[in-house]
Parts: C-alpha cells; structure tokens; sequence
C-alpha cells in the first residue's frame, strides 16, 4: 500500500475541481443530480476537513446504487451524452469518496482529465476556457502532489508552468494541424432549451424565454440595415387546427438551391453560430450564402449542409423580402386551410374582409384590431386546451406571447384566402458598441407571421402593435417587460443589467467572447487554408498538412524512443540483483554470514547453514564466479538457470533449514 | 602446466616444512615478474628458501652477502685495464646472473642498497656510460633482518616499492619444527632437481598475464587503495603502481590455485605480502593493520 503524503490536500484539491464542474452543468443536467454531485463532493470536503474516515466500500456501494437509480430517473436515456456525462461524474465522484491509495487517486486524476473536456460538449466559450485550463493546472498539480511533499502552492506553480509551456504547442497545433473532416461523430447534447422548434404550437408551452443562452452573433460590414431586425429560421405554412407546421411539401423546397440574387439592396454581414442540435441557420429577410458549410434555399432561408457540434462562421448576403413574387399556384398554396375548427376567428376574417378593398387594407385593420381589443403581451401566457385555441385566445384570454399572436394572425389572414405563413426565429438582439456586432440569445426567439400583398412578402407581427418595445432590441432592453423578463431568466449577468457598471462590464465580456469565437472556435478549415496560401502560397499547399503530420510523428517518435533508450547507468550488472535476492532470504530466515566476506563466501556461510538449498546455493555461487569473475556471458540459458536456481532457493521451507 | 606448479610447491615443501602460504606466494611473486623480500630473524630459513627457489627454477644464480663495507662495485662490476690490450675492459659483477640473492641486504649502506636497486628496475646496468643489459629471466631476491637488529640501514620507501612483494617466514608449527629436528638427512636444496625449463617458465607468465580479471575485482582493488590514501587512516598510501602490482600478484596467485579469473579472495590472499612494505608497516605489528584495511573495505558484489 503506498502511503500518500499530502492526502488531504489532494482530497480537498479534488472535491474542489468537482464542485466546480459540476456548476458548469446546471443548465444541462437535471437538478435532483446536480444536488447530489455537490452533496457528495461537500461531504468529501467534510470528511477530509475534519480528518473522518471515509465511508467503507459497503456502505458507499449501497450509496452507490441509490445514486445511480436518482440518476437513470432523472437523465432517462432519450439524451445518450448527457447520460454518458452523468455517469462519468457520477463515478469519479464516488471514487473519490472511497480513494485511499496511491492508485485510486491516479485513476480519479485521469478521469478527471475526461470530466474536464466533457464541459466542452455543452459550452465553448472564453469564459468556460479559462475556469477548466485552471481545473487543469490544478489537477496536474494534484498529480504531482501524490509523487511528492510538495506543497499544493510549488506543485500548482510546476502545472501551470508546464501549461504554459504547451500553449506554444497547441497555437501551432491549431494553426497547423491539418483539419480533417471527422470520420465518427458523437452525438450532439440537446442544446436548445427554448427557442425554436419545427412546429409552433404556442398553447402547450407555459413558459418561455428563460433562457441567456447565446445562439448566434451577427457582424454587419458597413452600416447596419435598419431594424427592426427579423431573424429568419423556419417557415411553418401548414396548420392543422392546433399548431402551424412545415409541410412536406416545403420540406423539399427547403432542399432546393436558390438562384444567385444580384440585387443592390442587399444587406452584408457575418453570422457566428453557436454550435445546436438543429440543421438551421439565421439571416436577414431573404438570404442567400456562399460559404461552403451552408445551403441557401428558395424560401431564402439558410441551412447547415452537415450537421456539426460546433461554432459556424458563415456570410451572408440578405435581399428585402418584399423583392420576390409569387405565381398563381404558389398563392393558392399559402392561403389553403384544410381545418375548419376556430370559427369565431374565420367570422373575424370574414367581417374585416367585407370592410376592406383589398389586401394592404386587410392588413392595416387586422393591426389596428389587434392594438384596440386590449391585447397583451406577456411571457407567462394562461395555458390553454380544448379544439378551439385561437377562438380562446382572440376571445377570452387576449394573453399571450408571440407565437400566439402569429398563429392566429396568419389563420386569419388565410381565412380570408390571403397567401401567409408563420416564420420562426429570432428577433432583434443586443448591440454591442465597441465591436459593432449584434448578440442574439435564446430570449430573443420570435415567431411573426409573412403575408403575400401582391407586391412581395409583408411581415404582419401583431407584437408590434401590442408591446412596440419589443421590436427596437433584445426583451432585455424593453422596458415594460423588464420585470416579468427578469423574473423569467435564470440568474445570470443579464438580469442585472440595470446597473450601468455590470452592464459595461458584461458588454465587455460579451465582446471578448464574440473574439475568442470568431478567432479560435471559428477557426475552421477555410480559414486554415487560407492561413496556409498566405504563408506559403499556392503551389505546394498541399504540402503543409503532409509536412506538419510527418514532423508530428517524426518528433513524437523520437521521443517516444528517446524515453525508451536503454538506461545504462542504473542497470545492475548480471546476477547481482539475484544475489541480493539470496542474500535477503538468508536475512529472512536469520542465517548469519561474516559481514565483510566476498560475494562467494558469503554465498559458502550461507550454504553450510543451509543443508537443504546447499546443492543449488553452490551452484548459484559456482555460476556467480563464472559470469561475474570468469566474465563467461550472461546467456540465456544461465539466466533461466539463475532464476530456476532462486526460485527453488526460495521456496526451502524454513523447517527443512 | 599446472602440475609443474604443483610439483616445484611439493619439492620447496621438502625444504621448508609448513610453510606452504609463504613458497605459494613467493612463487607467485617470481611468476609475476616480480622481486621478492624475505624479512625475518635470523635463522628462519630465508636463505634456504631463496636458495630452494632458484634452484627448482633452474636458473643460474649468484649470492651475494651484503655487508656494511660492500661498494656498488663489488655487486656491478668494475673496467680493470688490461695491460696487453692497453683498455679497460669490464669484469662483471655477481649480479649478471638471472636470480641474484642479495642476503641481508639492509646491512649494506645506501649507496650500494641503490646500485642493486637501479638495477631491479631498470634491467641494466651503467658502467662509466656503459650500458650492460642483465639477463632475463631477471629476479632479485633478497633477504633483510628486522630493522630493529643491530647494524642495519633501513631501506626507503622509494626502494621498498621495487619489490612486488615482501613475505616472512614467521616461526614454523611445532610438528614442522619436530620434523626438522628428527631429520637426519643434510638439507642441500643444491640437490633439488630443476623442475622446469625456461620456455615453461615464459609460458606460464604468458599464461598469468591472459587471467580474466573482472570488473568486481578491479573495483574491489580500487576501493582498497583508495581506503589507504584516505586521510588519517595511514601514514603512507598505496600508489596506482601498487594497485598494479596487487592486480598482477591476483593473477598470479588464481594461477597457482588452478583458476583462469580472479576472485576477490586472490586479492586478499595476496594484499598483506604487496602492500604491507608499500604502506611503511612492520612485519609483525603491520598484520594487524592489514587485517583492519580488508574488514573495513567490503568486498563490491
């Protein structure tokens, strides 16, 4: 058993590192097991603060499987890497609770390393970087602790610089290591909490936007459009009574390339998405990109051509939707209406239609209804069931969040046989003034409705007219909603920002990781490329990759063999350890020899007090004189022979001594 | 080869009863090429042995009883003028000979002490800048009294490192001494036959200097020398020619118990009669010495 020295420190070094992790999963893992993680972890700290012993290896395996029943229960297994995560914590935790020896800790430092790039697969940002590079430093620091009696403080100075020096290694690693596309993909955690989803059924949902969580982040070359800026994700043209859908229909035209636009009005700007589950993209009103990760369809909407877990830079060019036009077809196409339930709201329709000479005015008094029946606008809706939602909505309640002024909006217009369809995605978002990008989180998912006047696509959002604060920025710059929107979001930077110093201070931050995002997450193949073409030009770019790799394995190799070169000077000349060997047998079974006889009579005092191993302690020593003094090579057959020779040496029962 | 060692041990053993250690390192000493000094009292049989020696060798040999008034002359050789020839030509000395007996070599003075002492090592003479090479094989040995008795010149250190080795007799065990008295016969060693012939001779010093000599042994004698030159443990230390001399008389010493490689017990067997003249140390009470030295130094595994 290896008797560790600063055992506490490394349990208290360790329990540390899992509290802290364990803080980067609240938003990912469920509350009953983030609960227990930190109850365990603090009852670690406890038991090594107050020098307690740690609980018996019954006791923790019962523990054990109650802990993992919490865990099955409240994971499930839809989320496999969730799961995975869990049970990769789970573990390491409960390792700890029972490490003692030197080889339990080595196996929790490993994991350790593991359980810090798991964070990775749920959050990238500059933020995350430098608390987990400080886990690091502290777990290698704890790994030299068990070697050692260093204390924490020299042996953390040793990781951190042993960090630093591999932080020339790995810039040049990414610059240089040639990206390959990957060849296994894990699955990617489910990141979405709220937002967007393929179809918008605002009445089943309670709760909306309680979530900061960054999606993407826009950089306009040059002056920005003007705003309001609708985000466009998803377009939903079917409604089959309840909620409005993606038709299979438009699922395929969704696929279809769009042609290149040319127009003069367009709107230029770069996106950084944050890495989802999703396959859609965001642009401005119709988009279209040239990238090579994105496809830019007819609907002028974007869509990954890949799925992949992480950060996507992307530019794109976005034309006015009013730009397009529509055919006969394609207008009967989005005003059909296959229900017939919500009749109230079809009687609505049908009234504003007498009232009105065509479409632009249907429009403006479908607005102008919304803005003179108290509606309200709000983030806790009523939840509503039952066949006829939108009637309950446009009636009863008039409560409701975007996706219900939209469903109802665009069931309206298309009761009245004008072309229209909901479309998901996000709108407004925060500015940030120093480096002129735009910041779109979770809470800024809109849902608005696009009509078809005759002149192009209108965007009819009834928001507008019920909270108008809305559309000029992100819900944490409204104001009338400030308070129900703080009430809403987790606990987070956000929520304080009506103190102008944490506001500045949280830009600030924000805008360090829109930097480390666009410059070391999105630093992707292309850039690679073209980081190469600059370096060492066009010609033999296909070089760099092969030259990097060889040098890789070259170096590596020699490393590897350079730790592996025979050592020489430490090595014990032939036979002398198996003479050591002999030696402590005679001391185990207290027989005496003259402290400075040679070697062989040594061996000769020890074979004449040892009657029944003398034939083979002879024998040792007649081989000993040949290859130690006669210089007779050490073969293989006088090795076998010495081991065979200690081996029935040692096994002479001390009774027959 | 082997049993010529082993019948020239059995024919000295004739001569001198019980001593079998001391005839088994001398003759270590001769084989290695090596000068020999017998320091004893009086009557220990140190003339009889060296005579025995030669005489078995089968080498020409001369005595010479030194003296207090001997001249280096007297033992070199001297140019007499030869009258009908109208030069000098040289006569030489009793020391062109191959084993030369220098008895009780500590009565002489220094001067001719160093004539006899030049020509050990250099294996020449010089004659008024004459160069007289002496022949080979080329062994002097020599006898001295302790330094105590009356009339001696003790020999230095520079000097005493000439010879390999310095063994002494001591007095024989009371059965060996019994034997001497009931034996009736003369003790002529000048009647002991010659067991070996010159070519043997160079044969089996061939053989000595291709004994495998380990690295553990080396660094045994490394450890023992270094042990001396230590401060505080002695007086005089052992200088890299007595570690050569020590490595040489091991050899010497596994040739004659019938190995071909050196154990550390050779060194052993050997170190008291090599290096107890080299470290200034008296016969009788510099025993004691050489035993501490080789209880102190362990012997590397």
């Amino acid at each position: 058993m290896n008797e560790i020295k600063n055992h506490r420190v490394i349990n208290f070094a360790l329990s540390f590192i899992y509290l802290g992790l364990v803080s980067f999963f609240t938003e990912h893992l469920p509350l009953p097991f983030i609960a227990m993680l930190s109850v365990l972890c603090g009852w670690n700290i406890y038991l090594t603060v107050k020098q307690k012993q740690k609980p018996n290896a019954w006791f923790a395996n019962g523990l054990a499987a109650i802990a993992l029943i919490i865990m099955l229960s409240s994971i499930g297994f839809k989320d496999t890497v969730v799961l995975f995560v869990a049970m990769l914590l789970l573990s390491c935790v409960f390792k700890l609770l029972q490490a003692k020896s030197k080889q339990h800790y080595q196996l929790i430092i490993t994991l350790t390393f593991f359980s810090l790039s798991a964070v990775y697969l749920f959050s990238q940002t500059i933020f995350t970087t430098l608390v987990i590079s400080t886990f690091y430093i502290l777990n290698f620091a704890v790994l030299g602790l068990l070697e050692s009696s260093h204390s924490l403080k020299l042996s953390s100075k040793q990781s951190a610089k042993i960090m630093l020096l591999a932080f020339p290694l790995a810039v040049i690693l990414l610059l240089f290591l040639p990206k390959l596309p990957a060849f296994w993909q894990l699955p990617g955690p489910k990141m979405a909490q709220t937002g967007l989803s393929e179809q918008v059924d605002p009445f089943d949902i309670a709760k909306l936007s309680n979530s900061d969580e960054l999606v993407f982040r826009a950089k306009f070359n040059g002056t920005p459009p003007p705003t309001p800026y609708y985000w466009r994700a998803i377009v939903h043209d079917e409604f089959d009574g309840a909620a409005w859908k993606t038709s299979s229909f438009l699922k395929q035209a969704l696929i279809l390339p769009a042609k290149k636009s040319t127009s003069e009005n367009e709107a230029q700007y770069t996106v950084i998405a944050e890495p989802a589950i999703s396959d859609w993209l965001y642009g401005l009103g119709f988009s279209s990109s040239e990238s090579p990760n994105v496809i830019a369809n007819t609907l002028g909407l974007l869509r990954k051509q890949q799925y992949k877990s992480k950060v996507l830079q992307y530019a794109v060019n976005s034309e006015p939707l009013s730009s397009t036009s529509l055919n006969k077809s394609q207008q009967r196409f989005y005003s059909q209406l296959t229900v017939s339930n919500n009749q109230k709201s079809q009687q609505l329709a049908q009234q504003l239609k007498n009232n009105s000479a065509n479409a632009d005015e249907f429009f403006n008094q479908l607005l102008s209804y919304f803005s003179k029946n108290e509606f309200s606008y709000t983030l806790t809706p009523t939840p509503m069931r039952g066949e006829n939602t939108l009637d309950q909505f446009m009636f009863t309640n008039k409560r409701g969040f975007c996706g219900h002024y939209a469903s109802a909006a665009a069931f309206i217009f298309r009761s009245a046989g004008i072309p229209a369809r909901v479309v998901s995605g996000y709108l407004g978002g925060e500015l940030n003034k120093n480096s002129d990008y735009m910041t779109i989180r979770q809470y800024d998912a809109h849902a608005w409705v696009e009509v078809y006047t005759g002149a192009g696509w209108k965007i009819f959002d009834a928001t507008a007219v019920v909270a108008p604060e809305r559309l000029n920025g992100s819900l944490s710059q409204s104001t009338t909603l400030n308070d129900e929107f703080k009430n809403n979001i987790n606990f987070g930077l956000v929520s304080l920002s009506n103190y102008a110093a944490i506001n500045w201070l949280r830009l600030e931050l924000e805008n360090l990781d829109y930097q480390w995002s666009s410059w070391v997450l999105g630093f992707d193949k292309d850039k690679q490329q073209d980081l190469f073409a600059t370096l060492f030009g066009n010609k033999f770019i296909w070089l760099v990759p092969l030259g990097v790799i060889i040098i890789l394995i070259l170096s590596f190799t020699t490393y590897f063999i350079y730790l592996n070169r025979p050592k020489a000077a430490t090595k014990q000349p032939p036979l002398v350890n198996e003479y050591y060997e002999i030696i402590r047998w005679a001391n185990k079974h207290a027989i005496s020899y003259p402290e400075n006889a040679t070697p062989t009579q040594t061996l000769e005092h020890i074979s004449n007090q040892a009657p029944h191993a003398e034939q083979q302690l002879t024998a040792f020593c007649e081989l000993f004189k040949q290859v130690r003094y006669a210089r007779h090579p050490f073969t293989k057959e006088r090795k076998n022979q010495a081991k065979d020779l200690i081996k029935l040496i040692k096994s002479t029962k001390q009774r027959n001594l | 080869m082997q049993h010529i060692v082993t019948t020239i041990i059995d024919d000295l053993s004739t001569v001198i009863f019980g001593k079998q250690q001391q005839i088994k390192l001398a003759l270590a000493c001769l084989f290695s090429e090596g000068h020999l000094l017998i320091e004893d009292l009086p009557g220990m049989g140190k003339t009889t042995l060296s005579h025995a020696l030669a005489a078995v060798l089968g080498l020409s040999y001369q005595r010479i009883q030194f003296t207090s008034d001997l001249l280096p002359a007297d033992i070199i050789g001297t140019n007499i003028f030869n009258n009908k020839e109208h030069s000098f030509s040289f006569h030489k000395g009793p020391i062109f000979s191959q084993v030369v007996l220098a008895d009780e070599i500590n009565r002489a003075g220094p001067k001719t002490q160093s004539a006899l002492l030049e020509a050990m090592e250099e294996h020449q003479v010089t004659v008024d800048g004459d160069k007289y090479p002496l022949p080979t094989p080329f062994f002097v040995i020599a006898t001295q009294n302790p330094l105590y008795q009356a009339g001696t010149y003790p020999l230095p250190e520079s000097q005493l490192d000439r010879f390999l080795m310095r063994i002494s007799l001591g007095f024989p065990p009371k059965d060996a001494e019994k034997r001497l008295l009931l034996n009736n016969q003369k003790r002529d060693y000048s009647q002991l036959p010659q067991r070996i012939e010159q070519h043997q001779l160079k044969q089996i010093q061939d053989a000595i200097s291709n004994i495998t000599l380990s690295s553990p042994v080396v660094d045994y004698i490394i450890e023992l020398v270094t042990y001396t030159r230590e401060p505080q443990t002695l007086t005089t230390s052992l200088s890299p020619r007595a570690s050569m001399a020590l490595a040489k008389s091991a050899k010497a010493w596994a040739y004659i118990e019938g190995r071909d490689y050196v154990l550390p017990e050779d060194v052993q067997a050997v170190f008291s009669s090599v290096c107890q003249h080299r470290l200034g140390l008296h016969s009788d009470a510099g025993d004691t010495q050489i035993a501490a030295i080789l209880k102190h130094v362990l012997v590397p595994v």
